[in-house]
């Protein structure tokens, strides 16, 4: 439908020229006055008018006294009868800070109505050879934009690639639940929302013993027929017989139903640009997107009627088949994802709240200054930074999976040192609980399954990633050693990563995922219709794995060599596909024995899209409660970061820190905005993905029993473990365990940290309320409660313990009140008392939760 | 939940502050305790409409698909890749065949009715499980997806124990053995999630965990524990997000600790030998059992999740061995001991899986995924018993009659058990979201 914006000659026929800040393209300013009667006068009378008013107005116009009407493009060409040109006309409204969308109120006229039409959209669309001019109305203001059809009698031929398979795509034929699925429907198969252009060719022309097109009488091809319902047809009318779909397929049969030559591929659409990228609407406000595919040669025409429009959050935000976007009237984000042949683009619309007064708090680093310009822009305040009590708690449990003790808390209290939070953050990362517990998560998700890895391939990975993290080692270095791995399985290191992963994909998979926040597995059998992948690129990646081998040893041990290896072949074609990687050039292996040293090159290279992102993204997602992108090892085009500045601005500092881990924690907790306190205020309760407030975290399975067997001073005896061992440093993911079963530990079956389940249930209340193993631990003769019944400590005093241990903070004067209660209901029984708070508090929300 | 209707449109106001009013109540009062929209609520449950007969749902989920050709839509007439190696046997109703992997339930299918017209579009197990629980298409990709895997439509059993509330202190939608993958409270939040067992009821020492009051706890110092507790709930500031799921999930095991209803429905070591035997020794089988123990004790709604059914290797041994004659002993026994009881009037059972199995017989002796056609079996409940309803085509690939969709089924059960289907709850964001998603009820089961 290839109407073509002439950029480089624009015709500006008016006054007045500006560009539009956002769209980096010519555009036009209307004439200002607003006292024109645009119906009576004769086109003489108007122009004179004009003139006159210009003199008058044109300095006032530049100093924006009023709403200043913008239409783009400047000018139009439409070169094929099924081409059409969305016009964008908006005005900024004095005193606004965002333009105003008028595409749908604005009134269009075609002076010359037999050169082409325009609908009450803006949307125009050719009729016969010939320059004339639209004139665009709105609120007593007019703007000319020049309009050209030519080449109607003589169209450049239709492109099946380009403009035949997105029309199936729109039409939705190639939908799974029709042709597209993968048997086809009623013998007629389509690739899944064309994806495989010369498969659906064939499948059109030549198959069906060619009954589908009928070059001799387009109208007879069953194509046609099927498509508008002439002949009964399962899936109705998909087509309307006078729209631009009938007639562009029509015009291709009768062009002799021709696939795109080989030289075409300047013609191929190589991206699609989305207008605006950003908009902001007020409640019930809209917005009409336009959407342009640029082919290879630089030549643009608008595709917004044939592009397909999607919400991610349509109760903020809905968008229409032609591209309307309508705004609820709830405040928040909704990125709208358009689709056009493969091409993703996204327009970010938002919903400020209104009437917010917002006072930038202050900044500690780069990451407050961004989430701050992102909670300005939607009207939402965030919450106060938490209290020194709450600090210490939370970042103890995050960073070293621990709870503080009583000591810890009363020491740091007591602390009046303007640096302390930083000092304590220091502490913390040389902890040794902070290598137990970042080895134990690290453990999840390389999958150290020991029934798949044997106990001895475990401890051999947990003491290798114990030693990455004791020595704080970069974190490009750690990777390059997993993916570029040899030797045997239970020596210190993480070849038996490879045990589980037998078969090159498997390996390239699980990679892919777990450093580059990339999941693949979709395009192992289709290339996904709105993402980025390939079948090419599935197997371009799996063959990097190909000479990895597991070898028997003669002691009985296994081995992981990687040596030589082959291209794959591609799954539809069978030719070989070169080893590349993702959205890489193909490797060059003649220097290497092992294949994997060139994907370890390319990974951790500085200019590697998607390295920095994932472990960026991964480690804010574990100390903020959320990624940035969520879930936070499935990064795609058409799952964008919540604030996307912030995710490239952390990737930027994890490349600058040179991937020291240490360091990057050190900068994201010291940021006032993981300091936030979780109370949240009028503006901001409904928050979940601007960080605008703490957020309550599941504690994990281990963390959670750590954290009952420090406060009720009875350590876990884990089943052939001696005493004394914590759950964070149990390797043995399989040891049986009602606990950990219930609260969530992960089997270690996928490289997601999905797999970690924070959701609560009524087992897990069931059980810490009413099991006989928590009460055995408060019961116990060693433990805690005993040992302060049995203490000479006052009652109250004895109550600050409790809390301070558990809690993490003194209990206020209702706190008091209420447990004293308990020794009053039993003066006799102090140990009864006791136990009975350390009871409840182990039951109360703030003790099972980080928050 | 409570609900007031200002005109003809519910006021969502109205209905969140309600809500939210019950929840903060429920959270600061002791244990059980009624609160008056809570009293309001059941009382405004109390009174099913005229002419329903269900008062509780036994939903047995044939999880991986069902080969609906080699159960109960025999196709004989077919090529041998088609029609497999089971015979057609007759059933105790004239006309009416089954397979011969079904000889416990051909003998009594005048007690159900058999739906063969079933026929959707979605043919991922995570992705069909989530269409068949919810009615509505899944927002994320087939594969190995947290369960369960509905996070905003709720499952057919939130619903249902939303609408009809508990009958006793019995939860009102438990799942067994484990969570349904799809059987999520979505955002209806935490109240309505179901309750699982997390026990496997086959093993002698089966118990559901943490019920048994401890020992040694005298009563005073219960009452001061409950104090404390009580306490603390209502200093505690305000909760967000998944600990204030929790604060609802202590209210229903506080509840639960309390009741000795609740203990005996889920005491499956109280019923003897012969009907543990009749159900069969296996997970289906005595889920099923514990399943009737349950709607026995006031559960509105078990859901079993009985998998294995993804059969696209070698099929027929298993089928054979394990599978059918697993569900047919299980569906049989249940039925029978249902309407022994007097209770099978008021329990609607329904079996079905996510999808059928193709009609041809794959290179690897397996059947693949087929969500185009499959039997649903609907028994008790007020429906009509003995029919076949719909039928499908030679190779048994789809249905030949209106095809029966699965918002279909879902208004259907709803009507059964008197529940209004189109009702509708305002989203966490503000939007209306009816229970059923359009569909039709099947006018022959009704």
């Amino acid at each position: 439908m290839p109407a073509r914006t002439n950029r480089a000659s624009a015709t500006i026929r008016l006054p007045l020229y500006a560009r539009h800040p956002a769209q980096n393209e010519p555009m036009l300013r209307a004439n200002p006055s607003r006292r024109l009667d645009h119906r009576s006068p004769s086109r003489f009378l108007r122009i004179t008018c004009w003139r006159l008013t210009l003199g008058l107005l044109a300095s006032l116009a530049t100093h924006a006294c009023w709403a200043e009407l913008v239409v783009s493009p400047t000018s139009v060409v439409l070169d094929r009868p099924e081409s059409s040109q969305q016009l964008l006309v908006s005005f900024a409204k004095p005193g606004q800070r965002w333009t105003v969308d008028a595409s749908r109120a604005a009134t269009y006229d075609v002076v010359q109505p037999a050169i082409a039409a325009v609908d009450s959209t803006g949307l125009l669309q050719p009729r016969r050879n010939g320059r004339t001019e639209i004139i665009i109305r709105h609120d007593g203001q007019e703007a000319r934009v020049p309009l050209e059809v030519r080449n109607l009698d003589n169209p450049a031929p239709v492109s099946f690639h380009n403009e035949i398979v997105p029309l199936l795509t729109k039409a939705r034929c190639n939908a799974g639940g029709c042709h597209g699925k993968a048997e086809g429907q009623n013998g007629f198969k389509l690739s899944i929302f064309g994806f495989d252009a010369a498969a659906d060719f064939s499948a059109i022309v030549k198959e069906g013993r060619g009954r589908r097109v009928s070059i001799a009488s387009p109208d007879r091809s069953l194509l046609l027929l099927k498509g508008a319902a002439e002949v009964p047809h399962g899936g109705g009318r998909k087509i309307e017989p006078d729209g631009y779909h009938f007639t562009r397929l029509k015009r291709w049969i009768a062009e002799g139903a021709r696939f795109d030559s080989p030289d075409s591929d300047q013609s191929r659409i190589v991206a699609i640009e989305v207008e605006p990228r950003q908009q902001s609407l007020l409640a019930g406000g809209s917005q009409q997107l336009r959407v342009t595919a640029i082919d290879g040669a630089g030549g643009r025409r608008c595709v917004t009627a044939e592009a397909e429009y999607e919400s991610n959050a349509s109760s903020i935000a809905e968008v229409n088949r032609r591209g309307l976007v309508e705004a609820s009237d709830i405040p928040g984000e909704a990125a709208i994802l358009v689709r056009y042949l493969g091409h993703v683009g996204v327009s970010r619309i938002t919903l400020p709240r209104p009437d917010v007064t917002f006072e930038r708090p202050p900044e500690v680093n780069f990451i407050d200054r961004l989430v701050w310009d992102k909670l300005q822009l939607l009207g939402i305040r965030p919450s106060d930074v938490a209290d020194d009590a709450t600090f210490i708690r939370r970042v103890y449990l995050d960073t070293i999976g621990t709870l503080p003790t009583s000591q810890e808390v009363r020491a740091f209290l007591a602390d009046h040192r303007a640096d302390k939070r930083q000092r304590l953050i220091d502490q913390l990362l040389e902890r040794d609980e902070y290598v137990d517990y970042w080895t134990m998560r690290w453990l999840d998700i390389l999958r150290a399954d020991q029934l798949k890895i044997s106990p001895q391939g475990t401890v051999a990975m947990q003491r290798w990633l114990r030693r990455q993290f004791q020595e704080n080692r970069p974190f490009d270095e750690v990777a390059r050693d997993l993916l570029t791995v040899q030797g045997s399985t239970t020596a210190e290191g993480p070849a038996s990563f490879y045990k589980i992963l037998r078969k090159p994909d498997e390996a390239s998979r699980a990679i892919s995922q777990l450093l580059l926040g990339v999941r693949i597995e979709c395009a192992q059998c289709h290339h996904h219709p709105s993402e980025r992948w390939s079948q090419a690129d599935y197997v371009g990646l799996a063959s990097y794995f190909t000479g990895v081998k597991i070898k028997k040893l003669p002691n009985g041990n296994e081995a992981v060599v990687s040596l030589g290896g082959q291209d794959l072949p591609h799954p539809r074609s069978g030719d070989a596909v070169p080893a590349r990687p993702l959205g890489a050039a193909p490797s060059d292996f003649s220097t290497l024995n092992d294949r994997r040293v060139a994907l370890a090159d390319w990974m951790t290279s500085e200019s590697n899209p998607f390295f920095s992102k994932a472990l960026a993204n991964r480690l804010w997602g574990h100390y903020l409660g959320r990624g940035l992108v969520e879930p936070i090892d499935d990064m795609r085009d058409t799952n964008p970061a919540s604030n996307e500045p912030l995710m490239n601005a952390l990737a930027d500092h994890l490349r600058e820190v040179r991937y020291d881990v240490r360091a990057f924690t050190r900068t994201l907790l010291n940021s006032r905005v993981y300091q936030l306190s979780a109370r949240s205020n009028t503006s901001n309760a409904g928050d979940v993905q601007n960080f605008s407030h703490a957020s309550y975290k599941t504690l994990p399975a281990e963390v959670l029993l750590d954290a009952i067997n420090q406060s009720t001073g009875v350590a876990e005896n884990f089943n052939g473990w001696p005493t004394g061992y914590r759950a964070i440093q149990v390797w043995d993911n399989r040891m049986p365990s009602y606990f950990f079963r219930i609260f969530g530990r992960p089997v270690r079956a996928s490289v997601c940290e999905c797999e970690r389940s924070g959701e609560p249930s009524i087992a897990q209340s069931l059980h810490l309320l009413n099991s006989p193993e928590i009460m055995a631990k408060v019961q116990d003769r060693q433990g805690t409660a005993r040992q302060l019944a049995n203490s000479d400590l006052a009652t109250a005093a004895i109550i600050d313990e409790l809390y301070l241990g558990m809690l993490s903070r003194l209990p206020n004067d209702d706190e008091r009140t209420l447990m004293l209660q308990a020794f009053s209901d039993a003066p006799s029984d102090r140990r009864a008392a006791v136990e009975d708070i350390q009871w409840a508090l182990l039951n109360s929300k703030e003790f099972i939760f980080n928050h | 939940m409570w609900k007031i209707k200002l005109g003809s449109r519910p006021d969502r106001f109205c209905d969140g502050i309600s809500r939210r009013h019950a929840l903060r109540l429920g959270a600061t009062g002791l244990f059980g305790s009624l609160t008056l929209p809570r009293l309001l609520e059941l009382q405004a449950k109390a009174a099913a409409p005229a002419g329903v007969k269900a008062k509780s749902c036994i939903f047995l989920f044939l999880e991986g698909g069902p080969p609906h050709q080699d159960m109960w839509d025999p196709k004989p007439e077919a090529p041998e890749e088609i029609r497999g190696p089971f015979r057609p046997i007759n059933t105790n109703v004239p006309g009416t065949l089954v397979t011969d992997q079904l000889p416990l339930c051909a003998k009594m299918a005048d007690k159900y009715t058999i739906l063969r017209s079933h026929s959707h579009r979605d043919n991922g197990h995570s992705t069909g499980y989530h269409y068949v629980m919810t009615g509505r298409r899944a927002n994320f990709a087939d594969g190995d997806n947290p369960v369960p895997n509905n996070d905003y439509f709720p499952a057919l059993g939130s619903i249902v124990s939303r609408e009809l509330g508990p009958r006793s202190t019995v939860p009102a939608y438990i799942n067994l053995p484990h969570p349904m993958g799809a059987g999520g409270p979505g955002f209806y939040g935490a109240e309505y999630a179901p309750f699982v067992i997390e026990s496997d009821p086959t093993q002698p020492d089966f118990e559901v965990k943490d019920l048994q009051p401890i020992a040694g706890l005298s009563a005073r110092r219960i009452a001061t524990r409950r104090r404390l507790l009580a306490g603390i709930d209502a200093l505690e500031r305000d909760v967000e997000g998944s600990a204030k799921t929790m604060s609802t999930y202590y209210d229903k095991a506080r509840g639960l600790i309390t009741s000795p209803a609740a203990k005996q429905a889920f005491d499956i070591h109280a019923e003897p030998d012969s009907v543990r035997e009749r159900y069969g020794h296996t997970q289906i089988g005595q889920c099923a059992l514990l399943a009737r123990r349950l709607v026995e004790g006031g559960c509105r709604f078990v859901g079993v999740d009985a998998p294995g059914w993804d059969v696209h290797f070698n099929c027929f041994p298993s089928l054979q061995t394990d599978l059918i004659p697993y569900a047919d002993r299980a569906f049989s026994a249940l039925i029978t001991d249902l309407e022994d009881r007097g209770l099978l009037d008021e329990t609607l059972v329904v079996m079905m899986g996510e999808m059928g199995r193709t009609p041809r017989v794959n290179a690897q002796a397996g059947r693949d995924h087929w969500s185009m056609a499959q039997t649903v079996i609907f028994a008790g409940g007020g429906t009509k018993p003995g029919q076949v309803i719909g039928a499908t085509d030679a190779q048994a690939a789809a249905p030949t009659t209106e095809p029966i969709g699965v918002n279909d089924l879902l208004r259907t059960i709803h009507t059964l058990l008197g529940i209004d289907p189109d009702r509708h709850y305002y989203g966490p964001l503000g939007r209306p979201v009816p229970l059923v998603d359009g569909g039709h009820v099947i006018r022959e089961l009704v």
